[in-house]
This record gives C-alpha cells, structure tokens and sequence, in this order.
C-alpha cells in the first residue's frame, strides 16, 4: 500500500510536470515561464488572484471557466482562514500561553459536582493511542490549546497593563464573525456589480461565442479539437434550452398539469430523502454519543459515526436525487441550479441535525429540570467540558473532510485514470477519465467554511487547521485536474455561479452566527473547565467588565444598548436600505436603455452611410478588395 | 533647468525609440528566419519569391488551425488567389496577429477571414462555413441543419442592426466591441 503511494508520488511529480509543458505548449514562452514560476511556488497560495492570473488562466483555458471561479473561491477561504487565525492566535492564544508560562493558572474551586474534569488518560498510553487520540481530537490533544477547556479565566491586573482572558475570548470571537461577514458581503458585492452592468448572464450571446469564441494561439491538434468540441457543446447548450423553451412555453394544458404534478411529487421525494438522511444523522449522533467511551480502532470509528454517516448521506442523496431530474424535465441551466439547491439544502440541513443533537444531548432537551441536568444546568455525567466536546465533533468533521479527498484522489482518481488509460475494453472507456465537477466541489468547500465557523468558538485553532486543510485541498485538487481530469465538455457558466456560491457561504455565516449567539447568550457554561467557568452565561462577562470601565463610558455603552437607540438606528438602516435597492434597481434599468440607445445610434449611422454610399460609391469605400 | 530637463527628455526617448527598433528588428529577423525555412534554395536567393500556402500551412502555429487557407487568402498579394505568400505579406500576417495591432486592424482582418466568398459581407453561407469550422469537421461534432438555421437566424437577429440578411463590418466590430478578450485571443506568436 504505502508503495503503491510512493510510485503514485513518484508517477505524479514525473508527469506533471510534462503535462504541464504540453498544456502550456499553446502560449508564448514568456507566458510559460511565468506560468512554470507561478504553479511551482507553494507560497503563490498567499498572493491575491489579482497577482496571479495567469495560472488560473491556465486552467481556465483548458478546463472553463467554472474551474477557475473555484480555485479563486478557494484561494479567498484561505486568506479568510489564515487572516481569522492571527487575529485569535494574537488576542487569545499568544497571551495565554504567556500567562499560563508566566504565572501559575488559578486553581479549580471544587465546590460541588460540577467542577471536575479529568481529560487526561490516567496511567501508560501505548503509541499507537497518541495517533487515535489526533485524530478523534481526545487525550493529549482534548485539553491543550486546541479546545476551549484548556483557556483560563485568567485576569491580569498590573498597575501599567490589564488583560481579561473571558473578554478577549469573546471579543475575538464576536470581531471573528464580523470580519468574515465583511469580506464575505464585500465579495459578493462585486459579484452582484459585475451581474447588474452585465445585465447577467442569462443572456446567452450566440454572435459573441461565434465572432471570438476561437483562440487563434491554439497549437496542436489535441488542443484545436478540444477548443471545437468545446465551442460545439457551449452553442448546443445554449440551442437546446432556447428549444425546451419554446416547447414548454406551447404544451397542451393536460401536459402542463402532468409536468407539474410529477414536479411536486418530485419535490417531495427529494424532501423524504434528505428527511431519511436527516434522521440517520441524528441516530449515528445519539449512538457515536452514548458509546464515547470505547478504546481503540472500534471507540475510533464510533468517534467518526456521525462524519460517516454525513459524507455518505451528502454522496448518496444527491446521486439518487439526480435520477428524479430526469422526470422533471427542466432545461439544463434550471437542472443544474435545483440540483444545486438540492446539495445545500442537504448539507446544511445535515450540520443543523448533528448540532440539534448535541444540543439535545447536552441540555436534557432543553429542559433544566430534568434529573441529569438539574445540579449543573447541563448534562456534567456525559459532558464535564460540553464546549471541548462540541468542538471536537467539528475537528472531526473537518479532518473526516479532507482524510476523504486525499483517499478519494489516492484510491479512486489514479486509479481510475489508469484503468482507462491502459485498458482498452469497451467498459473502461464507457466510464471514462474523472470530470472536474465544479459545482459539488465547491459546495463542500462551503460545508467545510460552515463547520469551522461553527466550531471556531469552541475550537479556537480551528481556522489554522482549516488553512492547512485548504492548502493541501489546493495541491491535491491541482494535481488530480492537470493529471487525472479530462477537461469538461459542458463548461460551467461561472458568473451567476460565484454569486450563487457566496450567498450560499453567507447562509452558512447565519447558521454559524445563530448557533454562536445561542451557545453565548442561552447556554450556561461548563464550570468545570473552560474561561466563562464562574457564569451563568458567556455574555454576563461583557456587563460585568463594564462596571470597571469610567462613567462617561459606561453611560455610552448603556446607551447603544438600549432600545432609544437601537429602534431609531434600525429604522436608519432600513431607510439607506431602500435608498440602495433603489439605485442599484435604477442603475440596471439604465444599462438596458443605453444598450437601446447604442442600437439606436448604430441604425442612424447606417442609414446616414447607405446614403452616402449610394451617392458616392467607391470614394467612401475604406476597405479595396484586390 | 528646463533646457536640460528636455534635454534629458530627449536623450530617454531616443532610447525608449531604440529600444523599439531593436525589438522590431529582433521580431523582423525572426520573421525572416522562419520565412526562410520554408523557403527552397532557388527561392531564398529571388527577394520577391512566393511560398505557397501549403509550405505555410505546414508552420506549427497554422498546423491546425481550421482558418489557416483563409488566413493565407486574406494576406496573399498573388494574382492568381492561390493563397501565397511574399515575405511583405508573411510580416503583414504576423503584424496584423502581433500584441500590436490595435482593435480595428484585427476586426478588419478577422472580418476578412471570415468572410469566405470574399464579397465584404458575412451571408448565410459565410456563417454557415464559419461555425462548421469552430464546431470542427467531424461528423459527431457538426450541428445539424436545423440546430444550424436556428443558431444563424439568432446570430443576425442579434448582430444585424440594418436587417440586409447580413452582417456587414461596423456590425461585426460592433458585435466585437463587446468582447473584452478578443485582442488577446487574435494573437499568433512565432
């Protein structure tokens, strides 16, 4: 096995490198080198799209411009990340490990049950355990920086310098998410500006496609045939859904009413599946749970229950959801967004469930008067430090993520395109090489972003882990493109996509968001471990600081919080609001009546020129055929 | 102050200017190695010799580009149209394809490609002929009649603003106007 990776390494850094010379064959040699410069850095990760556009031209020009969006979307979630964890590493991490270093931690205060927590193994740990333990995220790894049970509620006070842990945890944590919504909001603002003055992308051109669809830097003969069946699926495409337009815009009533009612029986077969998936994932939870305590490679898979379950889920569900597309009969782009739709709806719904669980678990179902939860106001039997647990399942569901793809690319794509390229039979060329599919790579792309937004509050290292994640994700994902993809025959259209993807991203930020404001301003805190041990809930730390703070301040501050100011702000923002939808709407409009005007500029001139032309033929001929 | 400062000036733009005849003459050079190439011996020595089109259509860049006769017709100065080329009109191909050239000149030029009955404007047959080549000449890759009558009819209802039936050059250069990447895919390099 490990040979077999080895070879495939090998193999790999062998071939890419020539698959990269032949793809760059049809550019100049400076393109290329540039080209050979940008792809072999490892650190052209950090440099923004804007500085690198030639690699991802390079996979624009073979591959579409589906797959470029995607790498972009990918290159953004990493500077997310990376700029996410200097901001926690800055304000929670580092003084931490100064404080823990510096001054000896403030002791537990056993008073009663609830403030125990032992997470460390007693006695010898065999080897191999430490490997278990990194990846199910418990033993040496539960309580260390990783997980929020290590932090302190550490105070420190010095006549010159003052740091409050609790209030820097959340504060970073708050700050977190709204430099995210920025970005994310700023990003999609582009989006929407490029849709609005192109007046999107709906319109399909066909003069455009025909007039300079054709790359005339085309070498070689692959590449031309490429570049036509290429042109030839676009026009096709773009052909059949003006055909099944017409053909549905003149359906008898009768067949109309058929189309339909399968449609929403259609519907509600694709709700029952991601209803079945749903509760599949809550009773792998409840069970993975209960038998968190076993040892081993068995205790390990227990562990991963509910990743399991949730990968297979988001694989199966939309396979079998694709074969109820071929009774709907929608045209292809409408096909590819329902299908769309369908995956985020289940993907999303999945994590909704699996923290409902936990949920579930750890509050009693909400209910504090329960036998288990009533000493502590939490389940302390199962979950000494709910925090460290919750965040665990997130580390798991995000190493889970990219354990699958490294497997799916070493256990299926190498060997896949072997098979089909050293076999001959009629089978292996039927299934083909693998397709870069666009749309589902970029979904679980944001599936990842939305654990980790989830998990970032409980996990604070989570984002550098995600980093890391996306880096090795961008290699990985580059080397089975260039070496075991076939280019896309139907290529994505990318513009409306990448707003699509953003709002999608944005609803993870709100699922992300609700789940933060819930575990701050509901939950009450493990007393056990953790630096909001002594309160009822994470936020009493922010009016408790307040007190310390001068008057004027505090008098400011208990302004904006109260309602003479939240109501008049709320009603201000609505009004710039309205003021905004207005002028972008305005702004449209305009583009289309200049688009009318420009025609109706070019229909004067010509008839101005036809006259002129009939008057003084050959004088005001500019072009002299030989 | 102000003598020297253009004089300075005009000392930076000389080399500016030197710089570009020394590119120029570099691009030219190569031009002519490659033109030589394909040239025979009795040719290479007669200045004004004529290398016919299937010589040229052998270059790796032209190899297989479903344009290249035409591309050889539109440049060619012979008088019996057979499509070739002298080295004037081997430097004016490479210019009109060449970072260079500026937006008019390659509509102008990519107009005269593709208009294939050369009579100055873009027919049905014109069309027809154009989009058989960028769909490629195989039979699993040709739109058939009807996908290719409903493709032409769209494309003059959206390019042909006077409604002749025809796309005529300020109409294509209209059409071209919009497309922000065609300077940079009209580009052959040597």
């Amino acid at each position: 096995m490990l040979l077999f990776m080895l070879l495939n390494v090998c193999t790999v850094g062998g071939s890419y490198f020539t698959q990269i010379e032949l793809n760059m064959m049809t550019k100049s040699s400076d393109v290329v080198k540039n080209d050979i410069k940008n792809n072999l850095n490892p650190f052209n990760i950090f440099k923004t799209h804007k500085t690198s556009p030639l690699t991802l031209g390079l996979y624009s020009w073979n591959f579409g411009g589906g797959v470029q969006s995607y790498f972009l979307f990918l290159k953004f979630l990493v500077i997310l990340n990376f700029v996410s964890f200097l901001l926690i590493g800055g304000f929670v991490l580092i003084p931490s490990i100064v404080f823990n270093s510096l001054g000896e931690p403030p002791k537990l205060e056993s008073s009663g049950n609830c403030t125990i927590y032992e997470p460390n193994p007693q006695g010898l740990v065999v080897f191999y355990e430490y490997f278990l333990h990194l990846l199910s995220g418990t033993g040496f790894i539960e309580y260390s920086y990783m997980f929020y049970g290590y932090y302190d509620n550490t105070v420190v006070e010095d006549s010159s310098f003052s740091y409050n842990i609790p209030v820097a945890y959340l504060s970073t944590a708050v700050f977190y998410f709204a430099f995210c919504e920025y970005l994310l909001i700023s990003r999609m603002g582009k989006a929407t500006r490029v849709a609005v003055t192109t007046g999107g992308s709906d319109v399909s051109n066909y003069s455009l496609i025909v007039f300079t669809g054709w790359d005339f830097g085309c070498l070689g003969g692959k590449a031309t045939k490429l570049k036509q069946r290429n042109i030839y699926y676009r026009l096709q495409v773009d052909l059949e859904e003006e055909r099944l337009k017409k053909h549905a815009a003149s359906l008898t009533m009768c067949k109309k009413v058929t189309l339909y009612s399968l449609r929403v029986l259609s519907f509600f077969v694709a709700l029952g599946l991601v209803a079945a998936a749903c509760y599949s994932i809550f009773e792998a939870t409840k069970f993975s749970q209960d038998n968190s305590d076993k040892e081993g490679i068995l205790g390990l898979i227990y562990e991963y229950l509910p990743s399991i379950v949730i990968t297979a889920g988001n694989f199966l569900v939309p396979l079998l959801c694709d074969q109820l597309a071929l009774l709907e009969k929608y045209s292809p782009s409408s096909t590819v967004i329902v299908a769309l739709l369908r995956a985020v709806i289940l993907r999303l719904a999945s994590l909704c469930i699996l923290l409902f669980t936990l949920w579930d678990q750890i509050t009693c179902k909400g209910n504090q008067n329960d036998d288990e939860c009533n000493e502590c106001h939490y389940n302390y039997q199962e979950y000494p430090c709910w925090e460290t647990r919750v965040g665990q399942e997130m580390y798991k569901l995000t190493l889970f993520d990219l354990l699958v793809n490294i497997a799916l690319l070493v256990l299926v794509e190498f060997p896949r395109r072997m098979v089909v390229d050293n076999t001959s039979c009629k089978l292996s060329q039927w299934v083909g090489r693998q397709e870069f599919v666009v749309p589902s790579n970029v979904l679980g792309l944001v599936y990842g972003q939305t654990v980790v937004w989830t998990g970032a509050l409980f996990c604070p290292l989570l984002p550098l882990l995600n980093t890391a994640k996306f880096v090795i994700l961008f290699y990985c994902k580059k080397i089975t493109l260039f070496y075991n993809c076939r280019p896309a025959l139907r290529t994505f259209r990318s513009t409306s996509s990448s707003f699509f993807f953003l709002a999608v991203l944005l609803f993870g930020w709100i699922i992300a968001l609700v789940v933060m404001i819930y575990s701050v301003a509901v939950m009450h805190p493990s007393q056990a471990c953790g630096p909001f041990r002594s309160f009822d809930n994470m936020w009493q730390i922010v009016p408790n600081s307040t007190y310390y703070l001068p008057d004027v301040t505090k008098e400011f501050i208990f302004f904006i919080g109260s309602q003479a100011f939240s109501v008049p702000l709320s009603a201000l923002s609505c009004v710039v609001m309205c003021y905004v939808i207005a002028l972008a709407s305005i702004h449209g409009r305009s583009v289309v009546m200049l688009k009318a005007q420009l025609k109706l500029v070019c229909l004067s001139f010509f008839f101005i020129y036809n006259q002129m032309f009939n008057s003084f033929s050959c004088l005001m001929q500019p072009i002299c055929y030989p | 102050m102000g003598t020297t400062a253009s004089h300075l000036d005009k000392e930076a733009l000389s080399e500016y200017q030197v710089n570009v005849l020394h590119k120029l003459l570099k691009k030219k050079s190569c031009a002519h190695r490659k033109f030589r190439e394909l040239q025979n011996k009795e040719e290479r020595s007669n200045t004004t010799s004529r290398v016919p089109m299937e010589r040229i259509n052998e270059l790796p860049e032209l190899k297989s580009n479903p344009f290249k006769e035409r591309i050889c017709h539109v440049f060619s100065t012979s008088e019996n149209k057979d499509g070739s080329l002298t080295f004037e009109d081997f430097l004016d191909l490479l210019s009109a394809f060449s970072d260079s050239a500026t937006l008019e000149i390659k509509s102008h030029y990519a107009f005269r490609i593709f208009d294939f009955d050369d009579d100055g404007t873009l027919d049905y047959d014109d069309l027809k002929k154009l989009v058989n080549c960028l769909t490629g000449e195989s039979e699993d890759t040709r739109l058939n009649d009807d996908e290719m009558k409903q493709l032409i009819t769209n494309i003059l209802e959206e390019s042909d603003i006077d409604k002749d039936g025809t796309v005529n050059l300020s109409e294509f250069q209209h059409v071209i106007s919009r497309s922000p990447d065609f300077v940079s895919s009209f580009k052959i390099v040597l």
